[in-house]
């Protein structure tokens, strides 16, 4: 019931489409693309110049920065652990540590902000 | 007989599947977590392990055999598959093992030891050292073999508690996070040291023992990986010529016969741009990738695991191989965004039925992917009589593939399957890091698609009915009869 042929450009298609509350999903021939929906707040997943959020579901191995701190882009913020790999989360831009959002060993939902960055 | 399948996801559902067919009953474990996950439903039993790291607990699977009454066990790979203390427990409860002994377990799972038995074996090996104990050890001998280097976990394996070091100033932090890895994946922090060849191929060799004898059923290369971790593997490898082939396997089963293997094994090497060949490390178990050999042989390779672990007897010489099989591992990863792991809820599941193509599923419509386990959802397998007749077919099984519901790797597994680079067999470890891979454009339909959607739901809930159908709605195309 997912699953519909459409037709597009004169070639029949099979597809999927699943609405959920966060947006749609659609699936075609060799892949599927999420979108969210257009109500919800954007950047919620992603980090944008001010904060460093979680990209995914994952225990804080290290915390390698504090309040105060000043940062070059780049610079090593926080050690993160998910399906048994580590993950480095980096400092976006130059800036200096307003807050840090997580201690070690804590767990954190993915979109969670971990630091905040303002202008030095 | 009753064998308990200590394990879960697509490997369970597999060893399961090979357990009935041989007339036994399967036992199947499962944590609170995986309560309702496929393996479970298809076994003849099932008992609870509690916590999601129960699979690893070797107290209670013994109390799940001793409570079920299996009177063997298959580990499949990783959790304890290369465990000899679990072997050991096994053997005190008068419980069979599937797999090999733990002597020879000891003897080949640490890569210090089979380093050593390899080379008292006549295999090379990679110039290094197999016990570093602090940075500064390791920064003394990478100054002497030279950068790059690898450092890598003694006690694992699939990518964990591994690091390359390019340069010295890099190599104590590298140090720190492959140990902290390692410990937290295998309890087990002894780290070792390595010479990086490069560009390199990985060829293994998939052998099968009975503790006198062993053969060489065949060879995979296992070159595209991505944080050491394999996405595609194929069998014969493309790269190695006749003679290359002959001198692996016939190290493969030297080393084999050397530590008295019984069960199915894999000696792993990197093949080098001169066709040299090293050995890096044996896999005492069964392997991700074993259905690439099962399909160019017809050889069943649980099947022998279980009936020598039983008592029955090896084949006399390897079967034949038939063409080439290729296997994409579908992954709750997002490969365009640094491979992140990715959870959730699937929604939508659907494997292809297509002529010489296998898929080995652990999940299912409804199943949960949580961050407990590693990502691996499927693997996609074709065989063929040519490499590119397999190539082709695991490219229409990946377009016949719907996964919603959780970001997966399988656009990525097109990509690299149309490359230039793995048309002509020109694949190295380093391919999929090193080469750009930009995420292709969705075909325009599919934005279309989701906007009508996204339009039906926001009318739905402001009208507090169910009016999803934007089909009618849709410009670009028209519906057409039938799904």
């Amino acid at each position: 019931m997912s699953f519909r042929i459409i037709e597009h450009e004169g070639r029949r298609v099979r597809v999927a489409v699943v609405r959920t509350p966060k947006g749609v999903w659609v699936g075609y021939p060799g892949g599927a693309k999420f979108f969210a929906d257009t109500s919800a707040k954007a950047g919620n997943a992603a980090s944008t110049g001010d904060a460093v959020v979680a990209p995914m579901t994952a225990r804080v191995v290290q915390v390698r920065t504090k309040p105060g701190a000043k940062v070059a882009e780049g610079d090593l913020l926080l050690v993160l652990e998910a399906m048994k790999m580590e993950y480095r989360l980096t400092a976006p831009r130059e800036g200096v540590v307003a807050e840090v959002g997580c201690s070690e060993g804590e767990l954190v939902d993915l979109g969670t902000t971990l630091v905040r960055l303002e202008s030095s | 007989m009753k064998i308990l399948v200590a394990n879960r996801g697509e490997i369970a559902c597999r060893l399961i599947a090979g357990i009935r067919e041989l007339g036994h009953e399967a036992v199947a474990v499962f944590t609170d977590v995986d309560a309702d996950a496929p393996h479970v439903r298809l076994a003849d039993h099932a008992i609870g392990l509690g916590e999601p790291r129960a699979y690893l607990d070797i107290a209670k699977l013994i109390d799940a055999m001793k409570a079920t009454g299996a009177k063997a066990v298959h580990p499949g790979y990783g959790f304890v598959s290369q465990s000899a203390e679990f072997v050991e427990a096994c053997d005190a409860a008068k419980v069979t093992f599937i797999g090999p002994s733990a002597k020879a377990m000891r003897a080949l799972g640490d890569k210090r030891g089979s380093r050593q038995l390899a080379e008292s074996a006549q295999v090379p090996v990679v110039p290094g050292d197999k016990s570093i104990e602090d940075p500064a050890a390791a920064q003394r001998i990478a100054d002497r073999i030279g950068y790059p280097v690898l450092l890598k976990a003694s006690g694992g394996g699939g990518g964990k508690g591994m690091r390359r070091v390019d340069d010295a100033k890099q190599i104590a932090e590298a140090f720190a996070a492959a140990q902290r890895e390692a410990k937290a994946a295998f309890g087990d922090d002894r780290m070792q040291i390595e010479k990086y060849v490069h560009p390199a191929r990985h060829v293994e060799v998939q052998v099968l023992g009975d503790g006198k004898r062993a053969i060489a059923l065949g060879d995979r290369e296992c070159s595209l990986q991505r944080r050491y971790q394999k996405i595609i593997e194929e069998g014969p490898s493309a790269a190695i010529s006749d003679e290359t082939r002959q001198a692996l396997h016939a190290a493969a089963v030297r080393l084999a016969e050397a530590a008295q293997y019984a069960s199915a094994g894999t000696v792993e090497f990197i093949v080098g741009p001169d066709g040299g060949f090293y050995f890096l490390e044996v896999n005492t178990r069964l392997q991700v990738e074993h259905p690439v050999t099962e399909l160019i042989t017809g050889f069943d390779i649980v099947r022998a695991q279980i009936e020598i672990a039983l008592g029955g007897s090896l084949p006399q010489q390897a079967p034949p191989s038939r063409g080439h099989a290729i296997e994409a591992r579908l992954n709750a990863e997002d490969p365009y965004h640094g491979f992140l792991p990715q959870t959730g809820k699937l929604l939508v599941v659907e494997w292809p039925r297509l002529p010489g193509v296998r898929v080995d599923a652990g999940v299912a419509q409804g199943s949960e992917v949580t961050p407990a386990y590693d990502s691996l959802l499927a693997k996609v397998i074709a065989h063929g009589s040519t490499r590119e007749e397999a190539r082709t077919r695991l490219l229409a099984a990946l377009r016949a593939t719907t996964v919603l519901g959780v970001v997966t790797n399988q656009i990525f597994l097109s990509q690299l399957l149309e490359s230039d680079a793995f048309k002509t067999a020109q694949t190295f470890t380093t391919t999929v890091e090193t080469a750009t891979w930009p995420e292709p454009p969705v075909p325009a339909y599919v934005d279309e698609l989701a906007r009508a959607a996204a339009v039906t739901v926001r009318r739905s809930s402001a009208s507090g009915g169910d009016v999803y159908s934007p089909w009618q709605r849709l410009g670009g195309f028209r519906m057409s009869t039938g799904t």
